[in-house]
């Protein structure tokens, strides 16, 4: 009887999750020649030496620890902020939740409004100021273009963090901080001492899972500048995507997304070890 | 916690600057607050404004935030003469369909795992396995996806997003639901059982209507996933006939002309349905972000 109920979904997540991994592998060691399909390692063999591939990924990890910190830091501050009695609360926490909720599509729709350089809110805003915006091209700067695109995702996803970590504040009981104000200590010991701790399950899967999807970032990126100015903003994922759908080498891209795979299993798994580590205590 | 600020205990003698001071201070919380407010509401409003100013006024110097004069001629343009109506009905068939086919298989599987005792801690085992298969990241599927798709002829068709979407929705759904099963007391079901219903008839005549009001929230969930999903419905679908809206503003954007007004409209439209249940279910909210990974 168990078993009729599970089979549907395990034949649907064999199909199409561990079947195409398998697919995947093969494709990954195949390379087509002009005299038919060879086997081997070429394709992982390649990768070592693509400095496209070795840029992409100096372009994730620059893009993944930027965002992550600016929106630790803010969602944290912004969480501290709203967790107390003030009037509006609803409201604010409604409205910072708007960004997160918007289709990626959408976000790099309303950021390349915001950024053009010739019409946008931005620049006009500042031009109105009397500020010169000449430099100022955002996306289409190779030198800005980074910056952009990060701030962007600190602008969707620090609302994520900040519901966690708010959630995660009001779960705490009162006990300890009366013994903190007992004890006389001041508000930096009791944030260091009290809060942080207690608090620190909540945090370990908020970076676990902003760090997961800052890694595969694919979906604003492509909108905002399909990677470019020239490489400037290539991260992984698109590099993976133009390899395999712009030139068609699936065995090429194949053989990447299986870095891109190991390197958030190894990450995930240290976050969880973390986690794990504070439930034995 | 209150957190007040005791920076005013510092003395100031200058009076009015005092008030001031003493202001900011006390109300510290919302002065902090509010640009946070405005910075993350302001680009959507600007978004907004675009898809309802003329063109003059889209390139308008300094740019008007308020007191233009509004038009409706970009949603025309959008979903009558070009294509966005049939991009919408493309992705609400996908959301729903595929959000119907996840809850069914996933809510059989997940009460199976909530209620059966299975051997080898198989219990435990699936759930985790379920789950760590919606960590992959979607560009690693997508390729192999793409040429299964190919292999059975489904490109471009709206089939090729329901099956996938499924998939994909699936592990969420499961451990949702496990999660909302495990809440319930067996009492209930275990009288409908003596009374001569079968398993499949408690869980529809009893369990479900008890866990209701979680289903429902992990159906929303489940639309609001594929109706923003984007790199699959863009490798999976090219043509009119099984484009998503995602998709569809996505070619608008890359194109050489951008139709800027056309573009703000079909975003602006593809946002509604998205804030009226994020609305619905703001209080299970966290519950579903963090996918019940907590429980590990």
């Amino acid at each position: 009887m168990p078993a009729l109920f599970i089979a549907p979904a395990l034949a649907v997540l064999l199909s199409l999750s561990i079947y195409p991994l398998i697919y995947s592998v093969t494709i990954s060691l195949q390379k087509e020649t002009p005299g038919g399909v060879v086997w081997g390692i070429g394709n992982f063999a390649r990768l070592v030496s693509d400095s496209f591939f070795l840029t992409a990924m100096a372009h994730t990890f620059v893009y993944a620890v930027a965002a992550l910190t600016c929106e630790f830091l803010l969602g944290l501050g912004l969480a501290l902020l709203l967790n107390s009695q003030i009037r509006g609360r609803g409201i604010f926490r409604a409205s910072l939740l708007v960004p997160m909720m918007l289709p990626a599509v959408v976000v790099g729709v309303v950021w390349r409004l915001m950024l053009n350089p010739n019409f946008g809110a931005i620049n006009g805003t500042l031009k109105q100021f009397g500020l010169n915006t000449e430099s100022l091209t955002w996306t289409a700067s190779p030198k800005l273009a980074m910056v952009s695109v990060i701030a962007v995702d600190v602008w969707q996803w620090t609302p994520f963090v900040f519901l966690v970590l708010l959630a995660g504040l009001q779960a705490i009981p009162q006990e300890p901080y009366e013994a903190a104000l007992i004890d006389g200590s001041s508000r930096w010991q009791t944030f260091r001492h009290v809060t942080l701790p207690l608090l620190k399950p909540s945090i370990l899967i908020v970076l676990l899972l902003r760090t997961m999807d800052l890694l595969r970032v694919f979906d604003q990126i492509f909108i905002l500048t399909e990677g470019g100015p020239g490489f400037a903003t290539e991260t992984i994922s698109l590099y993976i995507y133009r390899t395999a759908f712009r030139f068609f080498d699936f065995g090429y891209a194949a053989a990447m997304s299986f870095v891109l795979l190991a390197l958030t299993n190894v990450i995930s798994a240290i976050y969880i070890k973390f986690l794990q580590a504070k439930e034995e205590i | 916690m209150n957190h007040k600020g005791t920076k005013n205990t510092k003395s100031n003698k200058r009076g009015s600057l005092s008030v001031l001071r003493v202001f900011v201070v006390r109300n510290l919380r919302y002065v902090l607050l509010f640009p946070a407010l405005v910075f993350a509401l302001a680009p959507v409003y600007w978004m907004l404004t675009i898809s309802l100013k003329t063109e003059v006024d889209q390139f308008a110097t300094p740019p008007p935030w308020f007191g233009f004069t509004p038009t409706l001629a970009h949603y025309y343009d959008a979903f009558v003469t070009r294509s966005f109506g049939e991009y919408l009905l493309n992705s609400a068939i996908v959301a729903v369909a595929s959000t119907a086919c996840a809850l069914v298989i996933g809510t059989l599987a997940a009460y199976a795992l909530a209620r059966f005792q299975l051997p080898w801690s198989l219990n435990r085992r699936l759930s985790l396995w379920i789950l760590s298969t919606r960590m992959f990241p979607a560009i690693v599927t997508a390729v192999p996806l793409f040429l299964m798709m190919r292999d059975f002829r489904l490109l471009n068709t709206l089939a090729s997003l329901i099956i996938v979407y499924t998939a994909f929705n699936l592990p969420f759904v499961v451990w949702m639901m496990r999660g909302f099963f495990a809440e319930l007391p067996r009492d209930l079901e275990e009288a409908a059982l003596v009374d001569g219903d079968s398993r499949l008839g408690a869980l529809v005549r009893v369990v479900l209507p008890l866990v209701a009001p979680g289903l429902a929230a992990t159906a929303v969930f489940c639309l609001i996933v594929s109706w923003n999903e984007f790199l699959f419905a863009l490798v999976l679908t090219q043509t009119d006939a099984a484009m998503t809206l995602p998709v569809g503003i996505a070619g608008r954007v890359t194109q050489f002309e951008i139709k800027w007004g056309v573009m703000s409209a079909a975003a602006t439209v593809a946002i509604v349905p998205i804030l009226v249940f994020a609305l619905a279910l703001q209080k299970y909210l966290v519950r579903g972000l963090s996918m019940g990974a907590v429980k590990g």
